[in-house]
């Protein structure tokens, strides 16, 4: 009896972390401190109701793994969107991206991540988004380039309020826009990806890593 | 004596259940046929068209594959329905990303469900998100822009007429608005799409590019010589509905912007 009362209560502390360490892994530390009275009620969907990670299709990253937007949550990120056969924007949010990365000390660079989401279902297949990294020597685990469907990539660029259109070639015009989410995928900061200052990008990573 | 009472009583009760049951599947069965295949064909968006004649070998024209689209916009009457399957896109739970303020503020009563007679009037002040989310549980989707004009354009059967209607509303937006089907469908079966309201599609945020213009990212397609690209003119209400697209964000709400569901043909 005593021995099964131990067995429930360890159950349910085991499913209750369970329960409470995922959603902070998509929150700060503050917000974790303040959940952590709440052990019995984790309330992940109410997490923060204007976080791009409620939404929930799945993207697969270069490396194959699927994951949904949550996954970025627990540190700042950067995210842009972008097609590997786009011959001119792309390579150029790309190297912006890099401006940012290395405008921030190694130490900072680590907390951050950088999240790349192609327009290009059809092409951009994990085999392509890997030939991609490697063209632009992206090799930092803090980055992930992925491939969504159809559906899942005009959802994010909607809620980005990125506007693109495939085009009969199969090219894609489109706006090019660099965002910073915060830890809870809050969009706090958005700037054209073609211009080369990258300060108040920089700027704003600086201030949610505090 | 009593007991043949109540038995006749729980007859009439089983009864009305049966007849409410028949009634529901019979509704269910109308919803099936609430699609119309509309075929495929082509059109030519109204910025690829070209005001000078001797070009008009280079008009471009958008090719669209058949596909089902609701009859009618989705009504309150269906919406609610939805709501109450999907709770979450219930007026006091949507998530602040998926809307502006304004989500349903036509059902206003303390629950916030819709009025009575309301029910077959379309759905409006609904986000793109609360749209694509209403199509996506009935395993549908919203048209894209190119499906929802070719079924406006109605393979040019009355093209003067209609561009009176859709001019004529656009200049006296309704006070009101009217219920679903108050006006005859189009050639392909389908009603409402003049005069009623302005419907979200799945790709609104979509640039107007023609095929030919690539890497322009071309933001000011209504500025300048850039309007001048969408030369014909005379296609006035056209120009207007692409422009109210660009302008819209995914989660805007209006009084008469509303949706209907598409399907792919298969």
């Amino acid at each position: 009896m005593k021995k099964n009362l131990k067995r429930k209560l360890l159950l349910l502390l085991t499913v209750s972390s369970l329960a409470v360490s995922f959603p902070a892994f998509a929150e700060n530390h503050d917000h974790h401190h303040q959940h952590e009275t709440m052990l019995s009620t984790p309330d992940i969907s109410n997490a923060s109701t204007d976080s791009i990670f409620n939404i929930t299709d799945n993207w697969t990253a270069a490396n194959g793994k699927t994951f949904q937007l949550n996954k970025l949550g627990g540190k700042p990120t950067v995210v842009a969107m972008i097609y590997t056969s786009c011959q001119y924007v792309c390579p150029l949010t790309i190297q912006n991206i890099k401006r940012i990365e290395r405008s921030l000390s190694a130490a900072q660079a680590g907390k951050v991540n950088f999240a790349v989401f192609s327009f290009d279902p059809k092409r951009d297949t994990p085999a392509k988004l890997t030939e991609f990294a490697k063209l632009h020597s992206i090799t930092s685990p803090s980055w992930v380039l992925a491939q969504g469907s159809e559906g899942a990539v005009r959802k994010l660029a909607v809620t980005l309020g990125i506007k693109y259109k495939k085009v009969q070639s199969g090219d894609y015009e489109h706006d090019a826009t660099i965002s910073i989410l915060d830890s809870n995928g809050v969009i706090k900061f958005q700037a054209d990806a073609m211009n080369k200052n990258v300060d108040g990008a920089t700027d704003a990573l600086k201030a949610l890593l505090h | 004596m009593k007991s043949k009472h109540s038995t006749f009583i729980s007859t009439l009760v089983l009864s009305s259940c049966l007849f409410s049951a028949v009634a529901v599947s019979a509704e269910d069965m109308v919803r099936v046929e609430d699609m119309v295949l509309v075929p495929k064909g082509s059109f030519t968006p109204f910025f690829l068209k070209k005001d000078d004649i001797t070009n008009s070998s280079s008009v471009a024209t958008t090719a669209v594959d058949a596909f089902w689209l609701d009859a009618t916009p989705v009504t309150n009457r269906k919406f609610q329905a939805f709501v109450n399957k999907h709770p979450d896109w219930h007026k006091s739970n949507i998530k602040k990303i998926f809307t502006d303020s304004h989500y349903l503020q036509h059902w206003q009563n303390q629950e916030g469900t819709v009025n009575a007679a309301d029910l077959d009037k379309p759905v409006v002040n609904v986000s793109w998100f609360a749209a694509a989310a209403y199509c996506e549980a009935q395993d549908k989707r919203l048209p894209s822009t190119d499906e929802w004009e070719y079924t406006l354009t109605d393979n040019d059967r009355d093209t003067e007429n209609l561009q009176k209607q859709i001019m004529a509303w656009y200049s006296v937006p309704n006070k009101e608005l009217p219920t679903v089907r108050s006006k005859p469908a189009n050639g392909f079966g389908i009603f409402d799409m003049a005069g009623l309201i302005w419907e979200w599609t799945a790709d609104f945020n979509s640039y107007m590019a023609p095929p030919d213009s690539r890497n322009s990212g071309d933001k000011n397609l209504f500025c300048g010589s850039g309007s001048l690209n969408a030369s014909n003119l005379s296609d006035y209400a056209a120009f207007m509905r692409y422009s109210y697209r660009e302008s819209l964000k995914g989660n805007f709400t209006g009084k008469n912007l509303g949706f209907r569901c598409a399907k792919d043909a298969k």
